[in-house]
């Protein structure tokens, strides 16, 4: 089953749309709704079984010349380990209103770190996502760099260093540990911190 | 005391040339590398350029064993407050060389998260251009280094340290001075008040008994 | 802190902090792991510590200025990125590339490869507290950045390749040091492989460390030499040829275990591979142009700018407002040291780029890592991070 194929077959069961950007592959441009059926649908009911998530990316529209409809994409590229060679994409609009996308978390194990990192850079909220923080940029950092609007040279100082101990502790408890006394740092204290601070 | 050995003598000098031997020839770094120009430090230890010619090849990765905080790479906003602690907790005499552009002014990376110049944070002696930085580069801050520490007087250091010392005890006594006469001065204001009470209580009690 | 585990016993374990300035971390990395003794129960993971905002910088030039941007991304590899920007762009125009920059892109290919394994391969043993095997690796990588010197004038970050071409055609004498450096490429191979093959203390440290299923690899995104250690074959020259890789002759090397060794045992492995193929692209290699002739895309040569009106036009043209993408979305993957590097183009059709995301491969790697030294000793962290090669260029951008 060619990538054309596989579109058809797309187009009829979840109303995907071809983007007609993409001139040198196959994207379908399908709604949030659907997104996880058609994910879902991708890696165990079609013949190649596209097992590996490739990339998500953001997109801002905003600037874009002539561009039409939501500010905001979101690209998955997914292809095949079993055939070689064998790839699509998918993109999800998602409007400035709104600014949510069902997470893919949970079907592909690396959606976790690409979906922190489009969170970062721009913004998008992934409904369902376990641990949303960000990725790249630091505790204190407000706003998304990655926006159109975002200008480029705004600098933003990280005062202190952020102690991980509450995502420990969560990870502990995916893990099926129970903590019944918290490490006495997880409340981090002011004093301490401003020591080795840039601002102090 | 201080104002004595500030004076260069022929044992205060050869002292201090036997410090600076021994410190320039024997210069830890810290490789706090980060990017790019860490792959270029690697390529200066190794055979073909041969750090241990100055006496430099004993990497140490905790700053409480080294002399040279070498920061090779881009800093970014995130890294700061770490490599501000870093060169904190470093002990005295330091030295600080930014390898390459990024860690000099920025580089070419003149954006929203990274900070233009880790002299932003930290002080530095030496800055190297270059992006990354030839290892040739690199010795040749190496001798700026040298250079700049032959030049420094351990024992006008050290005079102004006693110096700085001596004020700072004299102020601490004069400190210490000004508390106990105010606590003296209160105590006698304290004993005057008791004193006064004790006398219209006197005063009272002789009024009481006349009547 | 204190926890209760699954039997509902009373553990007390000890949070630790590794990194971003630690030794074997490489600067950059970060992890949070809460200790009982001396195994990880549970790990976190921290990145960013080197975004250097390679996304937003991009927008703000000229397709070909992206090409500097694209060295810094896995310094270890330079061209290989380059090479796979270029790449990228130029199926976009659909442009066919003549036969000599074919073979001399397959050529600074893989010696970038033999580069970056070889540096992986040292530092790894340099955090597992083997000096010799790092000076042995060094020497032929030495040997290749002075080829660099020649060919590119740069050491580490060469710019080499253009959209369209290359920065210039070899040098006279460029296959006999390559030759050469193939020759004390294989010596050291032979020396590492004395060092470490029988090395009881580097087996130990190494076989059965950090292992993972191929399922889970694949869900997790894993490519490059870190899949194919898990017994994988997927490599992108082979799936996906480009530039004529499937007409050479080598074999895709898999590992068995998916452990730590293997990593490091199929990084060597693939160099042995790569010699391969430079020594047949070398006896491929025909004199021709390397640059495309359309001055909309590839800047004419000097000589032409000075004597023809054409010619400068297009040097001026090109140079001031850039080339002029088609206007569209791709993407494409080409397969760099640590995997598949992977870029997201979308262009408006004007001269800069609209939007550059790159995929890193060591992402991917890195984001398992808790999978990998969960349930292990501390000191086996180390071997895991240092096998795995996270580049933390490409790691954060």
């Amino acid at each position: 089953m060619s990538a054309e194929n596989i579109f058809s077959t797309l187009e009829e069961k979840f109303g995907a749309k071809r983007e007609t950007l993409d001139k040198w592959g196959v994207t379908a441009v399908v709604s949030g709704a659907y997104l996880r059926n058609v994910v879902q649908f991708l890696k165990d009911s079609t013949e190649e079984k596209f097992d590996m998530l490739v990339d998500i990316a953001g997109i801002d529209y905003l600037t874009y010349p002539n561009h039409e409809g939501p500010r905001f994409a979101v690209s998955y590229a997914f292809k095949s380990i079993k055939t070689p060679g064998a790839r699509i994409r998918l993109k999800v609009l998602v409007g400035e209103d709104s600014l949510k996308v069902p997470t893919i978390s949970d079907l592909y194990a690396n959606a976790n770190w690409y979906e922190r990192e489009v969170y970062d850079q721009f913004g998008i909220v992934f409904e369902g996502h376990p641990d949303l923080r960000r990725l790249l940029n630091h505790v204190e950092f407000v706003g998304h760099p990655l926006r159109k609007d975002y200008p480029a040279q705004k600098r933003q100082w990280l005062s202190t260093n952020d102690y991980l101990l509450p995502e420990l502790e969560k990870r502990l408890e995916t893990l099926g540990y129970k903590v019944i006394q918290r490490s006495k740092e997880v409340e981090p204290n002011d004093d301490e911190f401003l020591e080795g601070s840039v601002k102090a | 005391m201080g104002n004595e050995a500030g004076k260069p003598s022929i044992i205060t000098s050869s002292l201090d040339f036997l410090v600076n031997w021994g410190r320039t020839n024997s210069l830890w770094p810290f490789p706090y590398g980060t990017a790019c120009c860490a792959i270029e430090f690697m390529s200066t230890e190794v055979g073909r350029y041969d750090l241990s010619r100055i006496g430099s090849e004993y990497v140490r990765f905790t700053p409480r064993q080294s002399d040279v905080l070498l920061v090779a790479g881009t800093i970014t906003y995130k890294q700061a407050p770490i490599l501000k602690r870093i060169y904190e907790q470093m002990a005295e005499p330091r030295w600080v060389i930014a390898m390459g552009a990024c860690a000099s002014s920025g580089g070419f990376y003149d954006c929203y998260c990274t900070v233009p110049g880790i002299d932003h944070i930290i002080p530095v002696d030496v800055y190297i251009g270059g992006c990354p930085s030839r290892p040739e580069a690199f010795f040749d801050a190496m001798f700026d280094l040298q250079k700049k520490i032959k030049d420094e007087s351990y024992m006008k250091q050290r005079a102004e340290r006693v110096k700085e010392q001596i004020e700072m005890i004299k102020a601490k006594t004069a400190e210490a001075k000004a508390n106990a006469k105010a606590f003296a001065q209160e105590k006698v204001v304290d004993i005057k008040d008791f004193v006064v009470e004790k006398e219209q209580n006197l005063v009272k009690k002789a009024q009481f008994w006349k009547e | 802190m204190i926890v209760l585990d699954k039997n509902g016993e009373k553990l007390n374990l000890m949070p630790l902090n590794v990194g971003p300035s630690h030794p074997a971390t490489h600067g950059c990395l970060r992890f949070m792991a809460a200790m009982d003794g001396e195994t990880i129960v549970a790990s976190v993971e921290e990145i960013g510590y080197l975004h250097r905002g390679f996304e937003k910088m991009v927008e703000r030039g000229t397709w070909q200025q992206v090409v500097p941007y694209t060295d810094r991304l896995n310094y270890c590899s330079a061209i290989m990125n380059n090479i796979a920007y270029c790449r990228a762009v130029e199926t976009m125009f659909g442009i066919e590339l003549p036969e000599r920059t074919k073979v001399l892109r397959v050529i600074v290919n893989e010696l970038s490869r033999i580069n970056d394994h070889f540096v992986c391969v040292a530092a790894a043993f340099q955090d597992l507290g083997g000096t010799t095997p790092f000076m042995y690796a060094f020497n032929p990588r030495e040997e290749i950045m002075c080829i660099w010197e020649k060919l590119t004038g740069a050491r580490l970050t060469n710019s080499f390749a253009r959209i369209g071409g290359l920065y210039r055609d070899s040098y006279e004498g460029f296959e006999s040091d390559v030759l050469a450096a193939l020759d004390s490429t294989e010596k050291a191979l032979k020396d590492l492989h004395a060092c470490l093959d029988r090395n009881r203390i580097f087996l130990d440290r190494t076989v059965g460390i950090g292992k993972i299923s191929a399922e889970k690899a694949i869900s997790y995104g894993w490519t490059g030499p870190c899949l194919r250690a898990c017994g994988v074959a997927s490599d992108l020259r082979k799936d996906e040829p480009y530039y004529d890789y499937e007409t050479y002759d080598w074999e895709v090397v898999v590992g068995t275990q998916g452990d730590c060794n293997d990593r490091l045992q199929v990084r060597l492995a693939e160099i042995e591979e790569s010699v391969k193929i430079v020594r047949q692209a070398l006896k491929r290699l025909a004199p021709g142009p390397v640059d495309i002739v359309d001055p909309r895309i590839r800047v004419p040569a000097h000589k032409l700018a000075y004597q023809d009106m054409e010619g400068l036009i297009g040097r001026f043209k090109s140079v001031y407002e850039g080339i002029r993408v088609p206007e569209g979305e791709y993407y494409s993957g080409s397969e760099c040291a640590n995997g598949e590097l992977g870029f997201t183009i979308i262009s408006d059709g004007s001269g800069h780029p609209y939007r550059i995301k790159v995929r890193p491969p060591c992402l991917t790697q890195f984001a398992a890592f808790h999978d990998l030294v969960e349930g292990g000793q501390l000191a086996d962290s180390m071997a895991v991070l240092s096998g795995l090669n996270i580049i933390a260029g490409e790691l954060d951008r």
